[in-house]
């Protein structure tokens, strides 16, 4: 009994999303370029766009830790970061991105080889 | 007359002759804990007056409830949407506020106000040490991803300050409300981490009341209760032998949300479906600690039953049974759960005792250092007592509320009383805690064999 009761137990744990990654997302948006807790500085990467290929939705950067080509995916989160304008944070879309803007990314993982969570575009208005 | 004065100025050494013991050895993050106790109840953040402890006084278990609610005043921060003309609109629903202790929360995104929103209520921030640790990390908040950048307790006051402290719906940092500082969030989460209880139960207590005895164990029964899954040890943990000794606290989708006539939607007003977890969410919420429970009602995410033997019986309806939990539930033991009303009576009664005895602890814990001397200030002394006060008549309230154990309430209530007494005195408040202390203690003996 206890063992069936066992073998349930993990299934219902790996059923439970228990793999995922538990931040909330949503407040994400109105956090100013490179100030997300415990992310930025240690697992986000800043820099700024030099290319951005919409084709292949990749963008490519460089910054103190280097050049990264960032690949985004229908389920990448990008924020229009306008605080420094004191103007209210938006979502914004591939076609905002433009070369010379100032990016922080968050990968899916921390090795950096997957495509990226979220991407904040720094705007001035 | 000098006789009088003689007796007098006796008396008063008398009572200046008690020694306090040393005190134990200091902790070492105290002041970082206290910087996080100004910071918690005082700092605004310069957003729209709400402070950490808007929604989660000390004075009420760290949480709020419709009652709490009732005795503030209408200025109080808390119902900034009524009276701030720039969070008028889609910032907090004030009746379901007020009428059912919800608070709005923008879970799955910041794109449409005014529909894309969830209700929840306010969970108590007691015994955290034990409650938020996975085999995957910390799980935060009703859904275990309340926490924004790395989701850890740390980062939960950035998240908290974007949503609930802004001046506006624009919420710039800088403008609307600054974020906290590195410094600040060091504290928050030592301070919030050294609210409550700081170890693990270990169960079965020898418990001497009957019904309470019985409760512990169904829910303790692998036939029965079932309860000891999900809460090992009454706590927020899965239990080790079927979950891995390191599952910690769980996310399951137990049905809450399809509960028939919850009282928030009886209203007509808008109260879109909660998807728990993630965005879109997966329909699971995390697993409360249980010692605290019965003094921290409502329950479940939504406030949706008010007392803790609703929320027993919950487990009983269909709404469980047909859940993804309980489907799992049943195949791995062959059945639902299906207790009888004097059942969930006793489950009930087991939870209030183990409550009731966690609010003992706490009350000795924070008389203690009235009694032995030890606290620094006049105000620190005068905030032990007042909580020390909160606790015990919570653990009137919830044994009294089952009609469990007299005798232990005899004591509480005298120790009530001297605590209150202890308030009131400039000279003797080390004495009458000494004697409340003495009161919980016979108290705790009537509910629990101690060795």
């Amino acid at each position: 009994m206890f063992k069936h009761l066992t073998i349930i137990g993990i299934i219902c744990f790996l059923m439970m999303g228990a793999f995922s990654v538990y931040a909330e997302k949503s407040t994400e948006l109105y956090i100013p370029i490179g100030q997300s807790p415990g992310l930025s500085g240690k697992y986000t990467v800043m820099g700024k766009i030099d290319q951005i290929n919409p084709q292949n939705q990749t963008i490519k950067m460089s910054g103190a830790s280097g050049s990264y080509t960032v690949k985004m995916t229908k389920n990448t989160s990008i924020y229009l970061d306008r605080s420094k304008a004191q103007l209210s944070n938006i979502y914004g879309t591939l076609a905002d991105c433009k070369g010379g803007d100032l990016v922080e990314v968050k990968f899916e993982d921390n090795s950096h080889s997957k495509p990226i969570e979220w991407i904040k575009v720094q705007k001035s208005q | 007359m000098k006789l009088k004065l003689a007796l007098i100025c006796s008396l008063m050494l008398m009572v200046g002759c008690h020694m306090p013991s040393p005190p134990p050895t200091p902790d070492p993050d105290a002041e970082l804990i206290e910087k996080g106790r100004q910071i918690f109840f005082n700092e605004t953040f310069e957003g729209n007056g709400r402070t950490c402890g808007s929604c989660h006084p000390a004075e009420n278990n760290f949480a709020i409830d419709p009652a709490f609610i009732a005795s503030l005043p209408d200025d109080d921060p808390l119902f900034v949407a009524e009276f701030n003309p720039d969070l008028k609109e889609n910032f907090e629903n004030p009746r379901l506020m007020r009428e059912f202790g919800l608070i709005l929360e923008n879970l799955d995104g910041f794109d449409d106000l005014a529909n894309k929103f969830t209700l929840r209520g306010v969970p108590h921030t007691l015994g955290l040490p034990n409650s938020i640790d996975s085999a995957q990390g910390p799980r935060t908040g009703w859904s275990g991803d309340g926490s924004p950048g790395d989701g850890t307790l740390r980062s939960f006051a950035i998240g908290a300050v974007i949503q609930h402290f802004t001046k506006t719906l624009n919420r710039v940092a800088g403008v609307d409300f600054r974020l906290p500082t590195d410094d600040e969030l060091d504290a928050l989460e030592a301070f919030q981490f050294s609210l409550g209880r700081q170890e693990e139960l270990t169960l079965p207590l020898s418990l001497k009341g009957t019904v309470a005895k019985r409760g512990q164990e169904i829910f303790n029964s692998l036939t029965l209760g079932k309860c000891f899954a999900c809460h090992f040890n009454a706590g927020a943990n899965g239990a080790p032998a079927i979950f891995g000794a390191n599952a910690g606290n769980l996310n399951f989708n137990t049905g809450v949300e399809d509960l028939p006539d919850q009282p928030q939607d009886l209203t007509g007003e808008l109260v879109p479906p909660d998807d728990g977890f993630g965005v879109p969410g997966d329909g699971t919420f995390n697993t409360p600690s249980l010692i605290e429970a019965a003094d921290t009602g409502p329950f479940f995410h939504n406030n949706s039953i008010e007392t803790i033997e609703g929320s027993v019986a919950f487990y009983n309806g269909d709404a469980f049974n047909n859940s993804p939990a309980g489907q799992l539930l049943q195949q791995a033991t062959g059945s639902g759960i299906n207790l009888d009303g004097t059942q969930v009576v006793e489950v009930a009664a087991f939870l209030r005792v183990i409550n009731a005895l966690e609010n003992i602890r706490q009350s000795i814990e924070l008389l203690e250092p009235v009694a032995q001397k030890w606290h620094q200030t006049v105000e620190q002394g005068k905030r032990l007592i007042d909580r020390a006060a909160a606790e015990t008549e919570d653990s009137i309230a919830v044994l009294s509320g089952g009609g469990l154990n007299p005798e232990a309430l005899k004591h509480l209530k005298e120790a009530l009383r001297l605590t209150e007494k202890a308030q009131g005195s400039f000279f003797s408040k080390s004495r009458y805690a000494r004697e409340a202390i003495q009161q919980q203690e016979k108290a705790r003996d009537q509910l629990v064999e101690t060795s």
